[in-house]
């Protein structure tokens, strides 16, 4: 259990610069959550719902919204039913809005400065092959630390609104499988506030270092997807790569998530071999993903179009971290194709990047602007980037979620509405993983 | 969302702990890190009068706690006059699309804002404030529809404001000069001690003439006395023409020099990169500044180009929210930080070169790394965040805890 302390000193010590109010959730009865979380079952009150769209003639002008009472029960939400704004012993959401907790769809908890002194990324030379070279001179310094500043990044990660990560975790012959139990540790100490998959990445190449033996190690060792990284540029050839992390995926009964950097003829490649492969193994439809795919916004409209439809049949999702500036994701031809789109902050400070927010909602933001999603419905439709796809309302303003049953993972904002929170990257009050009550 | 500061001491005080940069850290690839010291700082009548060793006890001294000082944020282009924040949400609506489609909606709507526009603009400063910003240069809207009501308003705001903020204030023609008549009202406020700038807007497209609307523009400023800011959106020959014309303008009229603006520009991340130099070279020339939000859809704005040729670049929130975008934070360490992004300026040396859009091109070391503020003689403009550097600053948009302008108090987040 996080303290409140601890989120008040890591907001401050964090990126502090879009406001974040602790803990707002809490008893009537004066008792603190923290009886209300180990009861395992409790009723929220004076929670927020959207309930529908407002329209006028055809197009949507406002979010309805009403106050509801949320029954958790053994971390899955029983019961929702008429506010009791009376009820004794409930748990006072004051009016605040709930919506499904946020995951983080692509992050690096094992490999952080995050909780250590402010280093700014030099300019290097030596593209990828100049990182592996720096890695393999600082990871093992690294690595001495790691469980206790994945933590504070998860804590960092929390007081955005997010409960879940998909993390990458670096395995290659200078960590070996260190980094993992490293983040393996946090991840325990952290399981009741926070959850995570768990992607095998081989950062320094499969083949490029020897790190074949240590990803089949992994793949035994609790991780859910087997990752990869520019097979052409770090391996020097995408066959025998792909081949290798795709057979050892089968061959394990996980996912695949493979970081793709290359944006050029390699790039486009590797895609299509990737959809080719999964084609013809369909136990990896719905579960295999590439990462970043910067090619896919180097294509020509037609290119692009062409490409979204063969994922979305392939059923390969692609995480984005939102690029913006030289080269734009082509995010919206993705979703018309049904191609599972997901965001992530990737590198919150480290020596790759140092401008991470950690906010899934600020990236949903930078979409919403990116992408000219300016009006209420926009808006709304935008959060899905922020939760990994789930949104209260569907398309015709049909309530989806919560539903009785759902795993009780939400978060609070202060806002009226989706389409507020993302645009104004609404603070968030509150935070409950699994029924438990985080802040 | 607003935080609120406490008044810590009027414009006479002195500051203990107060973390100051005083070099870079250089290796052989150039800067890795930036070096700070604490020190102490003697504020006399809103002037910086001693920056002195942190070694003498000072019992009565405030205690900055070891804070990095900075030099004020100051954002060079927001609306505090018609602003929708603090009102309930309320989303684009996809059916206006042209200015001339916005101007409609704003004859029809300003009425009711103007009712309570005064403690609107006092809220979008408290948010401002909240995160650091003492100072804007603030357009305000004169038009038919609201007469110079909207600048009654918001100096009234201003006023209850002023120990805590500080604005310098652009008369805007939102609905035009000429389109709708708002000349003789732009006349009149050109006549006014308050109003610093005469603004415009997009000369062509709105007033259907580039020469007539500069001209009365150009000759309002120079009879009395006065800046110009106007909003350029307009692209293509025509959005260049207006910046070609202007300039033409301020070099014959010498005294406009320094103080002429162009927001926006859009037009120039529009050019290839020859005419965007040839461009650049004729605004230095001409003195003439240009004013962004940092566009990140679409073309960037050639902002490096126009700092390679002297051009000064000042940086605003412009929207906050209302019915424009209602996407600002009204943080300049985010802008600062979006520029950081956009530009790629990555390293720390880059990184706190960067803070100088936040504060109006000040930086408390030049490029060679000496302490070139605060000095005795400074005004004490000043505020201090939760960083280690400006570089960090920048990059992780620290959070400000302490605020002043010169003629203020010191306040302090409570």
């Amino acid at each position: 259990m996080v303290s409140r302390k601890d989120f008040i000193r890591n907001s401050a010590l964090g990126f502090a610069g879009l406001a974040f109010v602790p803990g707002t959730l809490k008893e009537v009865n004066g008792t603190t959550s923290e009886s209300a979380q180990t009861s395992g079952s409790y009723i929220l009150k004076n929670v927020r719902l959207e309930t529908g769209f407002a329209y006028e003639n055809d197009e949507v002008i406002a979010t309805h919204t009403a106050l509801f009472a949320v029954e958790i029960e053994n971390g899955v939400i029983k019961k929702i039913s008429p506010n009791q704004p009376g009820a004794k012993n409930a748990v006072d959401a004051g009016g605040m809005l709930m919506l499904p907790a946020f995951r983080d769809m692509h992050i690096h908890l094992d490999k952080t400065f995050y909780g250590g002194p402010w280093q700014a990324v030099r300019r290097r030379t030596g593209g990828v092959k100049g990182m592996i070279a720096l890695e393999q001179k600082i990871l093992p310094d690294m690595l001495k630390n790691s469980t206790y500043k994945a933590e504070q990044l998860i804590e960092l990660l929390q007081s955005k609104g997010t409960s879940f990560a998909r993390s990458h975790v670096n395995i290659e012959p200078t960590s070996r499988l260190d980094s993992l139990k490293n983040l393996q540790k946090a991840l325990e100490n952290k399981k009741k506030v926070f959850g995570a998959e768990l992607v095998a990445f081989p950062q320094h190449g499969v083949f490029y270092t020897d790190t074949a033996l240590y990803l089949k190690e992994a793949a035994q060792a609790g991780i859910d997807f087997i990752g990869g990284v520019d097979p052409y540029t770090i391996d020097g050839a995408i066959e025998k790569t792909m081949d290798f992390t795709i057979q050892l995926a089968l061959d394990h009964g996980k996912g695949i998530d493979i970081h793709l950097h290359e944006s050029g003829e390699s790039g486009l490649k590797t895609v299509e071999y990737l959809i080719n492969k999964v084609n013809e193994n369909p136990a990896l439809k719905g579960k295999t993903y590439l990462s970043h795919c910067f090619v896919l916004g180097r294509l020509d409209r037609p290119q692009q179009e062409a490409i979204a439809e063969k994922l979305g049949a392939a059923q390969i999702g692609i995480v984005s971290t939102i690029p913006f500036g030289g080269l734009i994701m082509p995010i919206p031809t993705l979703l018309k194709h049904n191609v599972t789109v997901m965001t992530g902050n990737d590198s919150i400070i480290d020596h790759w990047n140092t401008f991470g927010s950690g906010s899934v909602l600020q990236k949903a933001n930078l979409a919403a602007q990116l992408y000219g999603n300016t009006t209420e419905f926009g808006l709304s439709r935008t959060l899905k980037l922020a939760t990994a796809g789930l949104l209260p309302l569907d398309d015709k303003g049909v309530q989806q979620w919560p539903k009785a049953g759902d795993q009780a993972d939400m978060v609070f904002v202060d806002a009226s509405c989706s389409a507020e929170a993302v645009s104004r990257i609404s603070p968030v009050t509150s935070l409950i993983y699994k029924g438990n009550i985080v802040f | 969302m607003e935080t609120a500061y406490h008044i810590l001491a009027g414009n006479s005080y002195t500051l203990k702990n107060v973390r100051l940069e005083t070099a870079f850290v250089f290796d052989e690839d150039g800067v890795t890190a930036t070096r700070t010291g604490l020190f102490c700082i003697t504020v006399s009548n809103g002037k910086i009068t001693r920056v002195f060793p942190n070694d003498a006890p000072l019992p009565h001294a405030i205690d900055a706690k070891g804070y990095l000082m900075l030099p004020a944020f100051k954002d060079m282009h927001v609306h505090l006059d018609k602003t929708l924040y603090g009102l309930p949400w309320q989303a684009l609506s996809p059916r206006r699309r042209t200015v001339r489609d916005m101007i409609a909606y704003e004859q029809e709507i300003i009425p009711t804002l103007l009712k309570t526009s005064t403690a609107r603009a006092e809220q979008l400063i408290s948010l401002l404030q909240s995160y650091g910003t003492s100072f804007a240069r603030t357009h305000f809207n004169v038009d038919t529809t609201s007469g110079l009501r909207s600048l009654e308003n918001l100096q009234k705001a201003l006023d209850n404001k002023q120990d805590s903020f500080k604005a310098e204030l652009v008369a805007f023609p939102q609905h035009g000069l000429y389109y709708t008549d708002s000349a003789p009202l732009m006349k009149e406020a050109a006549q006014l001690e308050n109003v610093d700038f005469i603004g415009g807007l997009d000369p062509f497209s709105i007033d259907n003439g580039i020469q007539k609307a500069i001209d009365l523009t150009v000759q309002l400023a120079i009879d009395h006395n006065k800046g110009i800011d106007i909003h350029l959106h307009d692209g293509g020959k025509e959005g260049l023409r207006t910046i070609t014309y202007l300039a033409e303008q301020v070099l014959q009229n010498p005294q406009l020099k320094g103080r002429t603006f162009v927001s926006h520009a859009f037009v120039l991340a529009q050019l290839q990169s020859k005419e965007t130099e040839a461009v650049a070279e004729k605004l230095a020339a001409a003195g003439m500044g240009i004013v962004s939000a940092i566009p990140f859809r679409g073309a960037a704005m050639p902002i490096p180009a126009l700092l390679k040729h002297g051009v000064e670049v000042l940086m605003g929130n412009d929207n906050v929210q209302d019915y424009w975008s209602t996407f600002g934070t009204g943080n300049m360490l985010q802008k600062a930080h979006l520029m950081a992004e956009l530009y790629g300026w990555v390293t720390e040396f880059e990184l706190s070169r960067t803070l100088r859009f936040a504060t109006r091109n000040i930086l408390p070391l030049n490029n060679e790394g000496h302490m070139q503020w605060p000095k005795a003689g400074d005004k004490a403009a000043l505020v201090l965040v939760n960083a280690s550097c400006s570089a960090e600053a920048v990059s992780r948009m620290s959070a400000t805890v302490a605020f002043a302008h010169d003629e203020g108090s010191l306040y302090w987040k409570s």
